[in-house]
């Protein structure tokens, strides 16, 4: 008897199947910004979710893996380390740009001791 | 005697409109003529009040915090030849009288740097600005590792070689603190200096000033240096 596929596994495949093909078109046609480094993480994080969709069973081996008893709690804990790193990477791009625009301005108003 | 002409007065001013023109005027009959004024992207009238008195007027076309705001006024002093450069607020609380008091161990070669510290007699202080700056230098000893009196006073005078070794990368008031990590990292002489400071209605009433919220910002700021 087949196996029976629930609405969820065809809607998670699709959506991580359409960012994926994002990623590796923008990556392939050199946008701006899009680094490689940039393509591994969404292909972890959405081939991950297509993977736990379409193999739910996988998330046993995540909880030997990780080293939890539940299977669940290895996936939250493991979404929860993910967030984390998204976060912090966040941070210190903002921290970084807010860097650059102090110093563009500094750039344009010292340009004003030319004047005086 | 000090020589005033070897002297930078670098002032960040944000929305001090009603303000500047009398700080500048103070500091001038202090015996200073070199007065750099950057104002921090103000929406009111700063930069042109500071530009009638005729000093040189700097402008950020956008806020970017005090720290970015002095840093900008630093260079500026460093181009412009300056031997000893003094960093003062805006808001009328600090005493252009003590800028030869603060110049003074730069001048005679004693010190690299000399912070003006409130906390040595800080009549007319009131006590919550106390326990803050007490707490701001308990946090800037715990994560930069070096005690001052007042990390976070503004009010503070740099040699030439030191304000080119200070890098910061802050922009707000944890730019103070920044300062003092600097100070350790490359091992500069410091010296601390007492102040007088004059609280007033004005000066205490101004949102921008360092609240209980702008606190923790500050502290959130200093651990994020370090972490990132």
């Amino acid at each position: 008897m087949p196996a029976k596929i629930h609405l969820y596994q065809i809607l998670v495949t699709a959506i991580s199947a359409i960012m994926i093909y994002q990623g590796i078109v923008n990556f392939w046609k050199g946008r701006t910004n899009q680094t490689f480094l940039k393509l591994f993480v969404r292909i972890v994080v959405w081939g991950g979710m297509a993977l736990i969709a379409i193999f739910p069973s996988f998330t046993n081996r995540l909880a030997d893996f990780v080293g939890l008893k539940g299977n669940i709690n290895a996936v939250i804990l493991t979404g929860f380390i993910l967030i984390f790193l998204i976060i912090f990477k966040l941070l210190s791009a903002i921290e970084r740009l807010e860097q650059q625009i102090s110093e563009v301005t500094r750039k344009d108003a010292l340009k004003e001791l030319d004047k005086q | 005697m000090t020589d005033s002409s070897r002297i930078h007065i670098v002032i960040p001013a944000f929305n001090e409109g009603s303000m500047i023109a009398s700080v500048i005027d103070e500091v001038r009959s202090a015996g200073h003529r070199n007065i750099i004024v950057v104002d921090d992207g103000s929406a009111d009238d700063t930069f042109w009040r500071a530009g009638e008195k005729q000093v040189i007027a700097l402008r950020h076309r956008i806020n970017r915090g005090k720290g970015a705001a002095t840093k900008t006024g630093i260079e500026a002093a460093k181009i412009l030849g300056a031997r000893v450069i003094v960093t003062m607020d805006a808001d009328g609380q600090h005493d252009p009288a003590d800028i030869r008091s603060l110049a003074e161990p730069i001048l005679s070669g004693e010190s690299d740097v000399v912070l003006g510290t409130r906390l040595v007699s800080p009549d007319g202080m009131p006590w919550h600005r106390i326990a803050a700056n007490k707490i701001g230098n308990f946090f800037t000893w715990y994560i930069y590792g070096l005690w001052v009196t007042d990390s976070q006073s503004g009010f503070r005078a740099y040699s030439r070689d030191a304000a080119v070794q200070i890098n910061t990368h802050t922009d707000h008031y944890e730019y103070d603190s920044e300062v003092i990590y600097e100070i350790k990292k490359n091992r500069l002489k410091y010296t601390e200096v007492p102040i007088k400071v004059r609280y007033t209605d004005y000066s205490m009433g101004k949102a921008t000033k360092q609240g209980f919220a702008n606190g923790l910002k500050t502290l959130w700021k200093m651990i994020w240096n370090i972490l990132s």
